[in-house]
């Protein structure tokens, strides 16, 4: 029996970082520790932080879904025309659009697992796919005008402070956190990640497993459309376009391996905070987008030579 | 260009001698801080924004700091978003936007605006005004519509096809002006031989308007303008026209920039376009935003202020948006092979 919590070097490594951030931020901003804008730091990034999380299972599965962002996009155009231009009420169109998400992961799961296709090609495809019939559905216009509840969902506090989006990425965490590294799913995503043929040998159905895992994404990442579109009021065709690259660099910053196989959802919990803190630090200190875009790219470049180096030092190889 | 200012400063003298009821803002003040937020960076209007704004800043000796902060263009409305947010958290004075991101800025604005920020949108405003103080246009939405239907006119010979190269689909100053060329065209017995076959989006990114010019010339055979409000799509139309030789068949027009235009216009490819002077829409929207952060302006319609250099200017119901109120700057320069080599300068 492991402790319950443990940490490995990498997930050190990143709590010693975060805790430089946070100390760095708070140092230099004093709003930064403020609680509205704790909130607003993960408000900003929530939909991203939410698909981080079910990102985490699809890596350490050895695939990748890089259809997520078309995905949150389609979901938000299919609740926007729904609603905004065909009148139906919004609690069916939400219904209907987390549908979508499961019906689009459905696919991805079947083509990446029965029609044993790579799942970078698959989601390539269908984060075109998915995105043109965002496109297709508000071509190019911007719909707005959703109910007052609606949109109070995504912009104001559901507990106190904190937001829809900020509950459900805590619920959430917990949930895969029990799933990945207490009970018999995790364990399997893990042997599926290492090798599926022995995964196969050992009688475990790694199609079905897949396929829960790509429509597991779907539904999350629609669901996070609908946040996106509670949180702005307004949709348009672009809704979550580039979002799936920094999905993937803060899963891979907690320390995933992109071989599969590898890593833990406290390393993504740690990578999403680092992240997020420093971005919103950066931008406190009015620091302009494109230095803080440079600066996460360096951030993952680390991440990634880091245990390389770090592993050729002391002799060993790393998978 | 010089003669649009000799004009400007002329108007504004007659208007200071009309209404003696001018506020002259008080300098020396702090505004608590002032953010620019263009649509966002790299592009040549809005580093001379810019420019006109730091000019304002330095005159009014505003006592806070001015910071020209801007997403980059990929990631354009989450950075407006996240921009506007970050500056309720910091407390500043005022932010003063070029708003690309529609109507999904305003629950941004309005939280902003709660938190006691002055938001003052200039070059694009926020389309249902929620969570907008006021805005400072450019020119007359309306007279945009006039001036592109009469260059179309000229440059057409007063018949043929013609289709436009807009920006991006949400921003509201683009949608505006179509609509007011399209309302040209319908009201007006003298353009009723224009035809506007197509509109397209190049998102303001010179590779995509290029591209979206280029594929304008093969669906429609018989197209004889491409009409481009943007600076941005503008240049790249008249450069895809010049690099495929197209340029006799094909003219250009909208509004731009005249140092980036002026090849074109005297090649020919481009032989007329329109603009304001963006310097000048930075230095009276810092005006603007210093008088509302300071307190020294209501932002009620009917209040009266001296801008500076630029002279007297009143706050107005905006006519385009329901509740919404604007400060109109104008007027706008046609240039030609005549004035625009001078003007590039």
């Amino acid at each position: 029996m492991r402790r319950f919590w443990t940490l490995g070097p990498w997930e050190t490594f990143l709590l010693v970082v975060l805790a430089l951030v946070y100390a760095a931020n708070a140092w230099l901003s004093p709003e930064f520790l403020t609680l509205r804008n704790q909130v607003n730091l993960f408000q900003l990034s929530i939909e991203k932080i939410i698909v981080a999380l079910v990102m985490t299972f699809v890596i350490i599965n050895a695939e990748i879904d890089l259809s997520v962002g078309s995905m949150m996009g389609l979901s938000a155009c299919a609740f926007a025309a729904m609603v905004g231009q065909a009148g139906m009420p919004a609690p069916l169109a939400c219904a209907l659009c987390l549908l979508i998400g499961l019906a689009g992961g459905f696919v991805n799961g079947v083509f990446v697992a029965r029609v044993g296709l790579p799942s970078l090609v698959v989601t390539l495809s269908t984060y075109i796919g998915y995105r043109g019939v965002a496109r297709v559905l508000l071509e190019d216009r911007s719909i707005g005008n959703f109910p007052d509840w609606f949109n109070a969902l995504g912009q104001r506090g559901l507990v106190g402070p904190l937001t829809l989006g900020l509950l459900s990425f805590i619920l959430l965490f917990m949930v895969l956190y029990v799933v990945l590294e207490r009970a018999g799913f995790g364990r399997k995503t893990y042997v599926i990640g290492v090798s599926r043929d022995v995964a196969d040998y050992a009688g475990i159905d790694t199609a079905r497993h897949k396929i829960l895992i790509f429509m597991a994404s779907g539904l999350v990442a629609a669901y996070a459309g609908l946040l996106f579109a509670a949180r702005v009021g307004a949709v348009r065709g672009d809704v979550g376009q580039g979002f799936e690259l920094d999905i993937i660099t803060m899963v891979l910053l907690g320390g995933v391996s992109i071989f599969g196989g590898s890593g833990t959802l406290t390393g993504v919990g740690l990578a999403i905070l680092i992240v997020l803190s420093l971005r919103n630090g950066m931008a406190l200190l009015n620091v302009t987008g494109h230095i803080q875009t440079g600066v996460v790219g360096l951030l993952l470049l680390a991440s990634v030579l880091v245990p390389r180096l770090g592993a050729r030092l002391s002799g060993r190889t790393v998978a | 260009m010089l003669k649009t200012l000799g004009l400007a400063a002329l108007l504004a003298s007659c208007a200071t001698l009309a209404l003696a009821q001018a506020k002259t803002l008080e300098p020396g003040q702090d505004s608590g801080g002032m953010i620019l937020l263009p649509k966002f960076l790299g592009i040549l209007v809005f580093d001379q924004a810019h420019e006109g704004a730091q000019e304002a800043h330095d005159e009014l000796q505003d006592a806070g700091e001015l910071q020209f902060l801007g997403p980059t263009p990929e990631n354009s409305v989450a950075g407006q978003i996240e921009i506007m947010t970050t500056a309720a958290t910091q407390g500043v004075g005022a932010v003063m936007i070029s708003n690309n991101a529609g109507d999904q800025i305003a629950p941004a604005a309005q939280a902003a605006q709660e938190a006691g920020v002055k938001v003052v949108s200039w070059d694009s405003p926020i389309p249902g005004a929620e969570g907008e103080s006021v805005f400072v246009a450019q020119v007359d939405f309306e007279e945009t519509g006039r001036v592109m239907a009469d260059m179309a006119y000229d440059i057409m010979g007063g018949e043929g096809q013609f289709a436009i190269l807009s920006a991006s689909p949400d921003a509201a100053n683009q949608n505006a002006w179509i609509e007011s060329l399209n309302n040209v065209l319908s009201s007006d017995e003298k353009y009723s031989k224009l035809e506007l076959v197509d509109t397209v989006y190049g998102n303001d990114q010179s590779e995509e308007s290029y591209n979206r010019a280029l594929a304008l010339v093969d669906s429609h055979p018989d197209l004889k303008l491409i009409m481009a409000p943007t600076t941005v799509g503008i240049q790249a139309a008249a450069k895809a026209m010049q690099d495929e030789g197209l340029c006799e068949q094909i003219k250009v027009s909208g509004l731009g920039l005249p140092a980036e235009m002026v090849s074109y216009t005297m090649n020919g490819c481009a032989p007329q376009f329109a603009l304001w002077d963006f310097r000048d829409l930075g230095y009276l929207t810092t005006y603007v935003a210093y008088g509302l952060a300071t307190g020294q302006l209501t932002g009620e319609v009917g209040e009266q202020f001296t801008a500076g250099r630029m002279g007297d200017y009143t706050i107005e119901a905006d006519p385009g948006r329901e509740g919404a109120k604007r400060v109109l700057m104008g007027p706008f320069t046609v240039y030609n092979s005549e004035n625009v080599e001078a003007a590039a300068k």
